[in-house]
């Protein structure tokens, strides 16, 4: 992994993006903090939706319908940005713990959230009446929104990731 | 008072622990994220471009509680991140963009209090929100932006200017420090 970060770092996109990194860097970061942000309202409405605390007047399905397109693009333009850093700042991003513990979070929330939509589809009549009362659905959406609030921490900590001691393979300065 | 603040034991306090200012940061970052998301939800929904088929009133029913405890845990972060350098960021420009875009996202909001939430009961299942309603919201989504853009520009300028010169890093050889073979 080192000796890929030390390759990208080499090519053209990565030169270009460190060459101007006074404007690279902190626009990409912007961008992504803002698309985290609308992740974040997403998947509180629609876990506020199945706690029953928000969104009431609504079915989960129409909930789901205004906030899922928001969430899917937040994460495209979350993946675009974040390429975007790993390419600009290769060593800095893949050489971490927090990074590589960030992206096994991302996927799970990813994951909980196509399957949630898919199933959702399949069985609307079956979540509506039944399922969205579970405790253990509600107990899933509180979890699915920790997940997502890991994310942003552990997305911080790339920057400090000596808070992990020996697990950090960063170099020590 | 900015040295005050920056000498008090609990800026000490943080400045000393390893993990403090990370956590902080973090926080701030969560707290941040669920403000802009809460507030853009509420401008999308003025400008006529989501949730158009509920009533305004209550979507301010479902955010604003939320909204205002994200604020509060935000700026409550971002007092503590500001006292451990308190001079340095005071001093910095991003800084003073950043709170002086917070205050006009506070008067924006006023505006909005003093205007279109008055005639609110005439509008609120409306597609969209009367014209001062659009505009506050687009000045809204502009400001937050903003907040945020100046925000993490700050994270650039004020560590640097903070940073003596003797403790620059010096060139870093990546191939020495990863142990790799040369």
């Amino acid at each position: 992994m080192q000796q890929f970060a030390l390759w990208l770092a080499a090519t053209p996109p990565s030169v270009f993006i460190q060459e101007h990194n006074a404007w690279t860097i902190p626009a990409f970061q912007s961008i992504h903090i803002v698309g985290i942000a609308l992740v974040m309202g997403s998947v509180l409405m629609i876990d506020l939706r199945i706690l029953g605390w928000a969104w009431t007047d609504q079915t989960l399905r129409q909930t789901t319908n205004r906030f899922g397109p928001w969430l899917s693009g937040s994460l495209w333009l979350l993946l675009v940005t974040g390429l975007l850093m790993v390419i600009g700042e290769p060593v800095r991003e893949l050489v971490t713990f927090s990074f590589w513990l960030k992206m096994a979070l991302v996927a799970i929330g990813t994951l909980v959230a196509v399957a949630f939509q898919r199933t959702l589809r399949r069985q609307e009549q079956h979540w509506e009446a039944r399922l969205v009362h579970r405790r253990s659905i509600k107990a899933m959406a509180i979890l699915t929104f920790l997940v997502w609030v890991c994310v942003i921490f552990l997305g911080r900590l790339i920057a400090y990731d000596h808070v992990w001691g020996s697990w950090s393979p960063a170099p020590r300065l | 008072m900015l040295e005050w603040l920056q000498q008090s034991s609990v800026a000490v306090q943080i400045r000393d622990s390893l993990y403090s200012f990370p956590l902080l940061e973090s926080i701030h970052v969560v707290g941040l994220a669920l403000v802009f998301g809460t507030i853009a939800i509420l401008d999308l929904r003025l400008l006529g471009l989501a949730s158009t088929n509920r009533a305004v009133s209550r979507i301010l029913a479902d955010l604003l509680t939320w909204t205002w405890v994200a604020f509060v845990v935000t700026a409550a972060t971002g007092g503590l991140m500001f006292i451990t350098n308190a001079v340095v960021y005071f001093n910095n420009t991003f800084f003073r963009a950043k709170m002086i875009l917070l205050v006009l996202a506070g008067l924006n909001m006023l505006v909005f209090e003093l205007t279109a939430r008055k005639t609110m009961a005439r509008w609120d299942t409306e597609r969209s929100a009367p014209p001062i309603g659009k505009v506050v919201a687009t000045l809204s989504l502009l400001i937050w932006v903003g907040v945020i853009v100046a925000g993490r520009v700050i994270g650039f300028t004020a560590t640097r200017a903070a940073a003596p010169v003797d403790e620059a890093a010096p060139d870093v050889d990546f191939e020495d420090l990863l142990g790799l073979p040369k």
